[in-house]
């Protein structure tokens, strides 16, 4: 009699668990919510200042007097530290003159949009030479990018500057994600599968700027959309729709599911669903011979 | 005690019209067997009745039409864009009507679980051998009412006219049309013409809220007809023999269980309805047949046959100078023959048998008592596993980093490998649990295994026929004492003659009373052929068991009965309360 009653209390556990998970709704990843990758950091690019990040106070130190060593003090100090952190951690693949080895691509002409958005994204510099790198946390502060942009851009002019991302409509944000992006970013912005085991990332770590450099330079696989193609309008339509998408903003429905579709929805069904029907008939069943 | 007096009456002056007591009194005296394995069939139903209710509410709001209309509500993104009729007003009923969200969810989650519990329904009976005679004809109408609830589940995933189900229906639309010489006809039939048509959503639409749930309902009444008339079958037990049936009554037993299971159906949907999002057509967009959306499946249900469409190569061939399009044999054939087989199922097995099997069973196998189909059924099963698999491929290959057609081939391989290596295995599993008695499966020992891997008296390892001694029935005391078994009479003090039988093991007391000693005996010959049969005294009134669980059964409703008449009050007195103006 005991155990049974055990068996049941443990049952019942189980249920108002499931239960609960189901109501706590999706659990936000690290990182998730607050677009500003560093606490530390000071405020996020100029250009972005017009389209106010949700959390991350802004520092208070001066550009340009990041929490890295203080620069040494040189004529200019912002380019000596480009310079510096160019030679340490980018020249290795890129090149002492950012023309390029076999380990990594020229740099020359890229342009700020790109550099920043390699750098802002965490791809650069890479830690294993992987096919694909992924968004992570930027391994240098916002002043220190700032002045990696500026020395990339002494080598070689040229190439799409950090765009300026305003506040854009969002149904016209929404009619063009749905358009140019959805195909491999999924309409849900939670990414997708492209050939040859490359995929189309996730968009909800992705801040507006980064989202409006990733239209101008087309890393990766993706095209490049320059301003003939989508304006500056539409782009800040885009960046604002891609913020509206991430986070649970949109799942109104409850627990989001990994916004994956019909078949994690079939999982739940099989596995919460109907798992727990089938629990309940048996112990419905169970009680019958009593 | 008033509400006991007014049923009292209103059943009185009822029966007084139309003569229902002696129909009733039968019915609600029909037996349930206690399984819990009989109770998925009643999860799909129950299902059903979800679906229908809250169907009926979406109704209301939905808009099934492609007209072009200006979306204005409460969803931001959405305000003021131009989309189709059918897109525009699931938004808005998702988000501008009052509950309307967690009905559309909920709707959507009992589709997926009321396709679940016909499954699971489905192997209960493949796996137990319930489709034998005399149950071919519903073994038929279940497979049908499969068919429709798949047919039904697309098309109300299709209207909303988003751009995941238009992807969807798209390449229905094109498996259909790669049916040789008649495909395109049948999707012009169909749609009205080239994909898309307007024609296509008012017409799914019809079908979908109309025609299929009214047959639906009408076989669902064919199937639980027949289930009456021919009684549920039962697992082989003590006392149960192929002409009775071993269970709780309907009432009030079986009612009380039943209603359980009603309110937990309920209970299930709304919860995962109201906590789980489930097709957020607001982000997937309207359909337009210029973009795309990835990944993109279809609900669970169907993902068997985009798996196979995505696991099949491409092989194009031509007959007569006829082009057959690659989605022919994976889409068309495929599925037709998943269907045909289901359908044939019965017969086919009949036919297979050594000794023509044309009994009639009322006493189900034990899964292990048939190891040829425990394999048959396994191996098909994880063919099916595996095409679902292969419907989310480029989520597992994203999952595990690797490319996508590497994925694919690994399913493909899967996909010959895994049903026949499971198949073995099932059939070896039940083989060894069929020869080592009643164990179960964590009690195998690799010896077990072993002596059912030899292939000696059984040749080629054919499943044993009819007269097979089951297992189950070794529960049965030993032929030495079965002298034990016998069957008890009397009378009660309502004048009303009684029977039960009885062994060492079990005492199974007649669901019905009879007029005169005759008649219950020749009831308990029906059931038990010729036991002893003699009078004993009237035991305690009707064997105790009924009685209380009536009493009980009572108790609940008059305490239900309360609670919902508190809640009425107190709902009336909320709104008056609300009425009244502030003083």
């Amino acid at each position: 009699m005991v155990t049974a009653t055990r068996a049941d209390s443990a049952r019942r556990l189980a249920v108002f668990l499931a239960v609960l998970g189901l109501a706590a709704g999706p659990v936000p990843r690290p990182g998730y919510a607050a677009p500003v990758p560093d606490p530390g950091d000071a405020a996020p690019a100029p250009s972005s200042a017009s389209q106010p990040s949700p959390a991350g106070p802004p520092s208070p130190t001066a550009p340009g007097d990041g929490p890295g060593p203080p620069a040494a003090p040189a004529p200019d100090p912002v380019a000596s530290r480009g310079a510096d952190l160019y030679l340490r951690t980018c020249a290795s693949c890129h090149g002492p003159a950012g023309e390029g080895s076999q380990r990594g691509p020229s740099l020359v002409g890229v342009g700020p949009a790109s550099v920043d958005f390699q750098l802002s994204t965490g791809r650069m510099p890479v830690d294993q030479e992987t096919r694909q790198p992924p968004h992570r946390r930027p391994a240098f502060s916002a002043a220190d990018i700032r002045a990696l942009v500026a020395y990339v851009d002494s080598l070689g002019g040229g190439g799409p500057q950090i765009p300026t991302v305003g506040p854009g409509d969002l149904r016209e944000g929404r009619e063009l994600f749905l358009a140019n992006c959805a195909a491999c970013h999924s309409a849900t912005g939670g990414g997708a599968t492209l050939t040859n085991g490359l995929v189309a990332p996730s968009l909800d770590r992705s801040t507006p700027v980064q989202v409006a450099e990733a239209i101008r330079v087309g890393p990766g696989l993706m095209p490049a959309f320059p301003e003939n193609v989508l304006g500056p309008e539409q782009v800040d339509a885009v960046a604002g729709y891609v913020q509206h998408l991430r986070g649970g903003r949109l799942d109104r429905g409850g627990a989001s599911l990994g916004r994956l579709g019909p078949i994690t929805e079939g999982l739940v069904a099989w596995g919460i669903g109907l798992a727990l029907l089938v629990g309940v008939v048996r112990w419905l069943g169970g009680r019958a011979g009593r | 005690m008033i509400t006991r007096w007014l049923s009292g009456r209103l059943a009185r002056s009822l029966d007084d019209r139309l003569r229902v007591a002696p129909v009733l009194r039968r019915a609600l005296a029909k037996v349930f067997p206690d399984h819990w394995s009989f109770m998925f069939g009643e999860i799909a139903l129950y299902s059903f009745v979800v679906l229908v209710l809250t169907g009926v509410f979406l109704t209301l709001f939905f808009e099934p039409s492609t007209a072009d209309t200006v979306y204005s509500g409460a969803y931001a993104p959405l305000d003021g864009s131009r989309t189709s009729a059918a897109y525009a007003s699931t938004v808005r009923l998702s988000f501008d009507v009052r509950a309307g969200l967690l009905m559309r969810q909920t709707h959507h989650w009992s589709a997926l679980l009321f396709v679940g519990a016909i499954v699971l329904h489905l192997l209960r009976v493949f796996f137990t051998g319930a489709y034998r005679r005399p149950r071919e004809i519903n073994w038929l109408i279940g497979v049908t009412m499969l068919a429709l609830a798949l047919f039904n589940g697309f098309t109300g995933y299709s209207i909303p006219d988003d751009l995941l189900s238009g992807t969807g229906l798209r390449i229905l639309y094109s498996v259909t049309q790669s049916i040789p010489l008649v495909g395109e006809w049948l999707v012009f039939l169909a749609a009205g013409g080239e994909f898309p048509t307007a024609e296509l959503v008012p017409r799914m639409f019809v079908s979908h809220v109309l025609l299929v749930p009214a047959v639906l309902a009408a076989l669902i009444a064919a199937h639980l007809g027949i289930l009456l008339r021919q009684k549920h079958s039962q697992f082989p037990g003590p006392g149960r023999t192929e002409n009775n049936v071993v269970g709780s009554r309907f009432w009030p037993s079986y009612t009380v269980r039943t209603l359980a299971l009603f309110a937990w159906v309920l209970a299930v949907a709304f919860a995962l309805g109201g906590l789980a999002q489930i097709n957020p057509v607001w982000i997937y967009g309207p359909f337009d047949p210029a973009q795309a959306i990835s990944p993109a499946q279809p609900d669970w249900y169907v993902a068997w046959g985009d798996g196979a469409l995505r696991l099949f190569p491409a092989v194009e061939f031509r007959v007569f100078g006829r082009l057959v399009p690659s989605p022919f044999l994976p889409g068309v054939v495929f599925g037709g023959l998943t269907f045909a087989g289901l359908y044939l199922w019965p017969f086919l097995e009949r036919r297979r048998r050594r000794r023509r099997d044309r009994l009639a069973h009322q006493l189900l196998d034990p899964p292990r008592a048939h190891p040829a189909r425990i394999g048959f059924g396994v191996g098909v099963l994880a063919l099916f596993a595996v095409l679902l698999a292969a419907a989310a491929d480029d989520i597992l290959a994203r999952i595990l980093r690797l490319p996508v057609l590497h994925v694919l081939s690994i399913l493909r391989v899967l996909a010959l490998a895994l049903p026949v290596s499971a198949g073995v295995v099932a059939y070896l599993v039940a083989r060894a649990l069929r020869a080592g008695g009643g164990r179960g499966i964590g009690e195998l020992t690799r010896s077990d295994v072993r002596s059912a891997m030899r292939f000696g008296s059984r040749a080629g390892g054919v499943s044993t026929g009819v007269g097979d001694p089951s297992p189950v029935a070794t529960a049965e005391p030993a032929a030495g004492s079965h002298d034990a078994a016998r069957i008890e009479l009397w009378r009660d003090p309502d004048g009303l003659w009684r029977w039960r039988y009885r062994d060492a093991v079990v005492v199974l007391a007649a669901s019905q009373a009879y007029r005169s000693r005759p008649e219950a005996e020749r009831a308990a010959a029906t059931a038990y052929g010729d036991l002893p049969a003699r009078e004993v005294a009237p035991s305690g009134g009707r064997t105790g068991e009924p009685a209380a669980m009536r009493e009980r059964a009572g108790r609940i409703a008059g305490r239900a009965g309360g609670y919902l008449a508190l809640a009425a009050v107190a709902l009336w007195r909320g709104r008056r309360a609300r009425r009244r103006p502030p003083p």
